[in-house]
């Protein structure tokens, strides 16, 4: 009967232990949990364990065919000590990273901004304009007949034409053209889901604001789009960072399609195609595994450093 | 044991990830006493054409020019004829003058036997003394003379009886060059006269069925269905003939897979004789082709091309029907050797046969006779097979969850003379009309062509005879060259017709006819004879343009075209009122202008501006013209590809209307299907899209649990891997299972699957096209098993026998069952033989393929296929500029500056180059590779880019593009179609087939031959080219629970790669996609039995003598990224080649260390320092 009695009052947090809360409330909220338990399970399966095994895997010498041995931080080592090419990739991976991430970011949220004040037919059409590249697939492939190294293709056949080049440049063969050139790609199909997240963001703004700012005293369009729409929309914004920065630095399999892999000298060799380097051609899985994970350590700590600026948009 | 356990979860796990995370009874016996160096000589003459043989082609006037010079001759002939008796002058046929040959027997009495067994006929009436007959091989030629005079002087036709026959597997066609009087080709049509060949279907194995019903009027029925029942389940045709109170009842089958799919019927080339007369085998000029023969002794020679056949008479057949006409005050010549279809029905009127049958409606016979045409009894080639098509629902048979085969046609039945024939008969004597269900949508708003040829009544007397005696069919009126069918994206009914009107055929009942139908250009010819010479003409232009403005001409400059070039603006002009003409002709033929013809009108307006204002406007459009140019090549291809689906035809009787026959549209079969029948079935369609198992495709029987059963996986198309399954599954002595007694589960897989597949221990036995880099690098770490060398001989049997080194013998028992054994039984004949490797297998290929799949002295995997790049040259360019075909470096450097003063340049992939002028100069990508020298451990720990030679070479070659400004980057057949690019070096097959289907215009026009050689140090000549190979292997775990699953996974990977079963895939793919699908086979005894012409197959032979390979040692992978990083230094940077080669090699060598001290446990010799050198042997 005491029992009963018990159970009747509200359990207090301060009563039981941390665990056992965590346990009852999950109780409570079992349907919650059933109903997310699909996709955590895929989650899990899919994501958390590739990056947990990656984890481990880097710590061996994993060759995809035996069975791994243990070698500790002997990949880490390598990886800075005894790789060149691993410097360059990651020297090559910053610049890219530094230059298209931001560019590509203010691209296209200024263009959201700008396609948000057309009327909304046109902006549809617009948006489908702007969005197009990033939806066709392997669109970014007529970069390859622009810049052909043929002397037929585009831009070489204007340059000869007008007796700018007597010969054929080899665009994506030629390490001073590379890197420019992929990064006018990686800007071209950066409007992605980011500049869309941002259309929507303009959308959701409720109009009574910038009203209300006005007899607050806002003075121009400036300080309208810093003081009310962008912290409004700062959900947007992390969401399209987040997305910047994961782009910029996965930004690889354009490269392999346009310059060949590995792309001349090294040129555009970023972390992204290191990886895939020794992961492919070299069964070095374990070496492989370090680089993603170094990969993936200087993503999340780009991260908590977006999130750290983003929080002083509007201050 | 629980550890083993961990470890396969484990294993799982890990692969599960990491593919998530990344995203002829014997196969070796034919080559038992050949070797490679017996087969292919390197010292074999060059085999590219000579300089005079180019002329010879490019000088060749066409047939239209060769009457024409012959103008005046024509006209006194036909005065001639008018007083004098022209009779058929024949060649001595057994007695030739020249060239290579064999007397054989051959009468007709022979025939049976011939056909029975081809090789033992020969020998046998080598002996006897028969009736003889003269059998030309498929490589030399052979020449007769005969003597004529001066009354004989006049125009001919040539007639040659011949038999075509199956020797050696020769399946390929038989075609011959004609040469008359001094070795000349009179005019370029016959430089490839084609003899037809006859295939035929086996539809299954079903006996015909003989009953007696006496007093039963004759008739005669055909009749379709499918059956599903077990073992009889297939998609049947059963033909009912009553004659004279017996009754025969013959059933063919186009068999099932156990999913309910057709499979294909095998063909096989008819052992006949034939009469042909020499005809055009491109289509432009229908009948037979005239000859001038003047007095004298006049020879005539064959000269092979490809193919055998048994020669019995060749004759000259005066010609008949020129008369003369005056137009414009001209007289002008006509040809008429056949009856119109006017003539024809007034014949038929005055000998009382223009009648409609007469059925008697109680009588219950097939009034119309339906044909199914996936049935055909005869074709031209293989290639002509049935196919499925599910655009319409109506289509018979058809399944919403299985593909049966109900059409005919498409691409593989749509090339000029191609054919299909059918046998029928009809109930009731009487003028019939031919009626077909057929889908034309391939050339928009025109019409396409069939050839009708119809053959019958000789053996049955009939009053009305088609075709000759000996079988051979014909045409029966002149329309019938250009049966017309239009154009609609739907499925059409309709009779088969000319302008409107509907022949009408004169058939008697129970006489035996064959229809053919043959793709023709029919009315179209003359249009599309006109657009090729037209594009000759507007090519030579642009080559005349280019070569005085270069590929990029400067719009600004004045080039004065007017004044230095007259002719070419003139010829522009005049070639856009051509092109326009022909555009016109073809609207007033087709009656409509669709997108197709539009394209003529659009290319004309262009060589009208271009050709207008003096020149001014050819800068600018100088790359529109180019780009045209194809334009009008592929507007050619397409035309000339009479392309159309045809389901069923139909014997159709006519009706009496009054004293007129007329044609009774309602016996037609529906087009379309209804609408609700069109969507339902798409409906079930897509349901049951879910649930085929492409794994079973072809397979026949689901494999018995008891039998042995191994796993192989390929990577390629659904095609090829049905072809593998029908091979495996014959039941003949090709056939695997059926030999062996291994049932095999062949598995289409995407590229990456094996990876993972291997290391979760699910992976296959036998693997199929593995590449050559990806052997040695799963060879090292263990993944798949050595099948030659000491590593190979761990593998036992239960006896203990080393499996790869012991003879095994398949035997058949009573039962049937095949049992395998080491031991020979005397005086039993195995089915199957299993050969060891190193005596046996490892001779089928080259020595520089061997080494690619060979680590440490073990061989790791059976090559399979082997490409290796080959030069490629445009003949008419080079014979125009008077140059002969570089056989040396030098010499391509010497002609290099008369190509390129006029514009022209050579095509050298650098990727290809960069290695194989290595290997040209002696020289290896590799240290200590020398077996004589080092033992295998030391080979490839040290790159061999710091040779002296090596870095010359490099230099060499990098000197090719920067100073002799060979392209980096071109299109290559693009460039090598226009002329730009005379000489293209690339791997041979790809070329090949690129060629073969999209520049058809410049066919004939083009050879290969091997690569140009450079000069060694005593002179003589390295023309090495290097060997990519794929290879098949089989995969760690095969055999370890039980060994018989390696034995016949060894016995596998024998057979597949074995000459026959080499030789049988090449040929069916050929077969089932057409010529552009060359199979680039790795066994050496093979390639004679592929479908290349002589010249090609002593080409590519010639080349084979020479060929070299870089093996995939631990590391191979960063020698040609820093090679290429060199090469790219030099173009871009213009750095010196040798300086920036050796700024890489540390580079290389320290990774190549790196690399062979992963596997230092296997084996591996890793130098500790640069002094570092490896002991040589005997020292």
């Amino acid at each position: 009967m005491s029992q009963k009695t018990e159970t009747n009052r509200p359990v207090k947090r301060s009563e039981v232990s941390k665990l056992r809360w965590t346990w009852q409330e999950m109780k409570n909220n079992k349907t919650a949990y059933f109903m997310l338990a699909p996709f955590m399970l895929l989650f899990i399966i899919f994501t958390v364990l590739p990056v947990v095994l990656s984890i481990f895997l880097s710590l061996t010498d994993f060759n995809m065919l035996q069975m791994p041995d243990w070698r500790g931080i002997d990949n880490y080592m390598r990886l800075f000590l005894d790789d060149e090419i691993f410097i360059l990739a990651i020297q090559n991976t910053l610049v890219f990273a530094a230059i298209t991430g931001p560019v590509s970011y203010i691209l296209a949220l200024l263009v959201a901004w700008f396609i948000n004040e057309l009327p909304p037919k046109i902006r549809a059409v617009v948006t489908l304009v702007f969005y197009a590249p990033s939806i066709s697939g392997n669109a970014y492939l007529v970069w390859k007949t622009l810049f052909s190294s043929d002397s037929y293709g585009w831009a070489n056949a204007v340059l000869i034409k007008y007796g700018i080049i007597t010969e054929p440049i080899l665009w994506f063969q030629d390490a001073d053209f590379v890197m420019p050139l992929c990064i006018v790609v990686a800007l071209w199909t950066s409007l992605g889901t980011a500049f869309l997240s941002f259309i929507a963001g303009f959308q959701t703004i409720d109009r009574s604001m910038y009203e209300a700012a006005a007899v607050d005293g806002i003075k121009n369009r400036w300080q309208e789009l810093w003081y009310i729409t962008l912290p409004t929309m700062r959900p947007q914004l992390m969401f399209g960072a987040v997305l910047a920065i994961t782009n910029s630095f996965g930004f690889g399999a354009v490269v392999d399609a346009l310059c060949g892999f590995p792309s001349v000298d090294y040129a555009a060799h970023t972390i992204m195609h290191h990886l895939s380097d020794y992961g492919g051609a070299r069964y070095e899985i374990g070496y492989a595994s370090a680089i993603a994970v170094i990969l993936f350590v200087i993503m999340f700590s780009s991260n908590i450093i977006i999130k750290k600026l983003l929080s002083k948009v509007g201050e | 044991m629980k550890r083993k356990r961990f470890q396969k979860v484990l294993c799982f796990i890990l692969s599960v990830t990491t593919l998530l995370g990344f995203g002829g009874v014997t196969a070796g016996a034919s080559s038992d006493e050949i070797s490679y160096k017996d087969y292919y000589d390197p010292d074999a003459p060059y085999s590219a054409s000579t300089k005079e043989e180019m002329q010879a082609l490019v000088g060749t006037l066409s047939y239209a020019e060769y009457l024409d010079g012959l103008y005046e001759q024509r006209l006194q002939y036909i005065e001639d004829r008018k007083t004098q008796n022209f009779e058929t002058i024949s060649y001595d046929v057994l007695h030739p003058v020249d060239g290579t040959y064999e007397i054989v027997s051959g009468s007709k009495d022979c025939q049976d036997s011939m056909s029975a067994d081809p090789d033992a006929w020969v020998s046998f009436n080598k002996e006897e003394n028969q009736d003889k007959s003269v059998y030309l091989p498929a490589e030399g030629s052979t020449t007769w003379q005969v003597t004529l005079s001066a009354e004989q002087a006049g125009f001919y036709y040539i007639k040659i009886e011949y038999y075509s026959v199956k020797f050696d597997d020769d399946i390929s066609a038989i075609e011959r060059k004609l040469k008359l009087d001094n070795d000349k080709t009179p005019f370029k049509e016959v430089s490839s006269i084609k003899f037809d060949r006859d295939w035929a279907y086996t539809y299954g194995d079903f006996d015909t069925v003989v009953e007696e019903v006496p007093g039963v009027a004759d008739s005669y029925s055909v009749n379709y269905e499918l059956r599903d029942t077990e073992g009889q389940q297939g998609y049947y045709k059963i033909v009912t003939e009553i004659k004279g109170g017996i009754k025969t009842v013959k059933t063919y089958r186009i068999m099932q897979d156990i999913n309910g799919n057709s499979m294909s019927p095998q063909s096989e080339p008819e052992a006949k004789w034939s009469t042909y007369y020499v005809k055009d085998s491109s289509g432009y000029y229908d009948g037979s082709l005239e000859f001038y023969f003047g007095e004298g002794t006049r020879s005539l020679t064959l000269e092979a091309i490809r193919g055998s056949m048994i020669v019995k008479s060749i004759e000259l057949v005066p010609v008949t029907g020129l008369t003369t006409s005056v137009v414009d005050n001209q007289i002008v010549i006509n040809q008429k050797s056949l009856p119109s279809y006017a003539d024809t029905i007034a014949q038929y009127k005055a000998n009382n046969l223009y009648k409609a049958p007469v059925f008697d409606p109680t009588a219950n016979k097939q009034q119309s006779i339906r044909i199914e045409a996936e049935f055909p009894d005869f074709v031209s080639d293989s290639s002509v097979a049935a196919t499925n098509d599910n655009t319409s629902a109506i289509n018979y048979p058809i399944s919403h969850n299985s593909q049966l085969y109900n059409v005919i046609g498409e691409n593989s039945y749509s090339a000029v003379g191609q054919w299909a024939a059918y046998k029928f008969q009809v109930n009731e004597t009487g003028l019939y009309n031919l009626g077909m269900r057929f889908k034309q949508d391939a050339l928009q708003g025109m019409y396409i062509c069939r050839t009708i040829k119809i053959h019958g009544g000789h053996k049955e007397g009939a009053t009305v005879r088609y075709g000759q005696p000996d079988g051979t069919p014909e045409v029966p009126f002149a329309e019938a060259y250009q049966a017309e069918f239009n154009y609609d994206k739907k499925w059409q009914s309709s009779f088969v017709s000319m302008d409107n009107t509907n022949f009408l055929f004169y058939f008697e009942k129970g006489v035996e006819y064959t229809i053919y139908f043959e793709c023709s250009l029919g009315t179209l010819k003359e249009y599309i004879q006109r657009v090729e010479a037209s594009l000759e003409k507007i090519n030579s232009c642009y080559l005349r343009i280019l070569q005085l403005t270069g590929t990029d001409p400067d719009e600004y400059l004045d080039y004065n075209f007017i004044s230095v070039m007259p002719d070419v603006l003139k010829t522009l002009l005049l070639e856009a009122k051509e092109l326009m003409a022909v555009k016109e002709g073809l609207e007033a033929l087709c009656g409509t202008n669709g997108s197709h013809i539009a394209t003529l009108e659009t290319i004309a307006i262009l060589l009208d501006t271009m050709g207008e204002d003096d020149g001014m406007n050819i800068a600018a459009n100088m790359a529109t013209l180019k780009s045209y140019l194809g334009t009008l090549g592929t507007w050619i291809n397409s035309s000339k590809a009479a392309s159309m689906m045809v389901d069923s035809i139909w014997v159709v009787p006519a009706v009496q209307s009054g004293d007129e026959v007329v044609s009774q549209g309602s016996y037609l079969p529906k087009a379309k299907a209804g609408f609700f029948k069109s969507i339902w079935f798409e409906i079930l369609s897509f349901i049951s899209s879910f649930f085929v198992n492409y794994d079973q495709m072809g397979l026949t029987t689901i494999p018995d649990e008891n039998t042995l059963n191994i796993d192989v996986w390929l990577a390629t198309g659904r095609d090829q891997s049905q072809i593998w399954r029908t091979m495996i599954d014959a039941n003949s002595k090709e056939g695997f299972t059926y030999n062996t007694g291994t049932a095999v589960s062949l598995k289409l897989v995407t590229g990456g699957t094996l990876l993972p597949s291997i290391l979760s221990r699910k992976g296959p036995d036998v693997y199929i096209g593995l590449g050559a880099a990806d052997v040695i690098n799963y060879a090292i770490r263990e993944a798949v098993l050595s099948v030659g060398g000491k590593a190979a001989k761990e593998h036992l049997d239960a006896n203990g026998n080393p499996i790869f080194d012991t003879t095994y013998y398949s035997y058949r028992d009573a039962a049937g069952n095949v049992v395998t054994t080491p031991e020979h039984r005397a005086g039993e004949d195995p089915v199957f033989v299993s050969q060891t490797f190193d005596n046996h297998v490892a001779g089928n290929f080259a020595p520089a393929a061997m080494d690619t799949v060979t680590l440490l002295g073990s061989a790791y995997g059976v090559p399979q296929t082997m490409s290796f790049a080959m030069m490629f040259y445009r003949m008419d360019v080079l014979a125009n500029l008077g140059l002969r075909v570089p056989e040396t470096w030098q010499e391509l450097l010497t002609i290099l500056p008369v190509l390129q003063t006029n514009n022209m340049s050579i095509g050298v992939s650098y990727i290809d180059a960069l290695d194989f002028m290595i290997y040209q100069s002696g020289q290896s990508m590799w240290k200590y590779t020398d077996p004589e020298k080092y033992d295998p451990m030391y080979a490839g720990a040290r790159i061999n880019l710091d040779n002296e030679t090596v870095l010359e070479t490099f230099d060499f070659t990098c000197r090719l593009y920067t100073d002799f400004s060979f392209p980096v980057a071109y299109d290559a057949s693009n460039r090598f179609r226009t002329g730009e690019m005379p000489i293209i070096i690339g791997g041979y097959s790809g070329i090949y087939n690129t060629l073969t289907v999209y520049a058809t215009e410049i066919e004939g026009l083009w050879e290969f031959c091997s690569l140009p050689g450079m000069e060694r140090e005593d002179g003589t000549f390295n023309y090495d080219s290097l060997a990519n190979v794929s290879a098949s292997v089989i995969l760690y775990g095969c055999g370890e629970d039980n060994p018989e699953e390696l034995i016949a996974s060894w016995q596998f990977l024998q057979w597949q790669t074995g000459a026959e079963a080499q030789a049988d895939y090449g040929n069916r793919m050929v077969a089932l996609i057409g010529p552009s699908a060359k199979y680039e086979t790795a066994n050496l005894h093979a390639i004679d039995k592929l479908s290349w012409t002589a010249k090609e197959n002593k080409a590519i032979k010639n080349q084979m003598a020479h060929l070299s390979s870089i093996v995939n040692y631990p590391g191979s992978y960063i020698i040609n990224r820093y090679t290429q990083f060199a090469f790219l230094d030099a173009v871009n940077e213009s750095a010196d080649p040798i300086d920036a080669l050796s700024s890489y090699i540390e580079a290389i060598n320290s990774e190549i260390a790196r690399k062979r001290e992963e596997f230092k446990d296997a084996g591996l010799w890793v130098p500790q320092s640069p002094d570092d050198e490896p002991p040589q042997l005997g020292s």
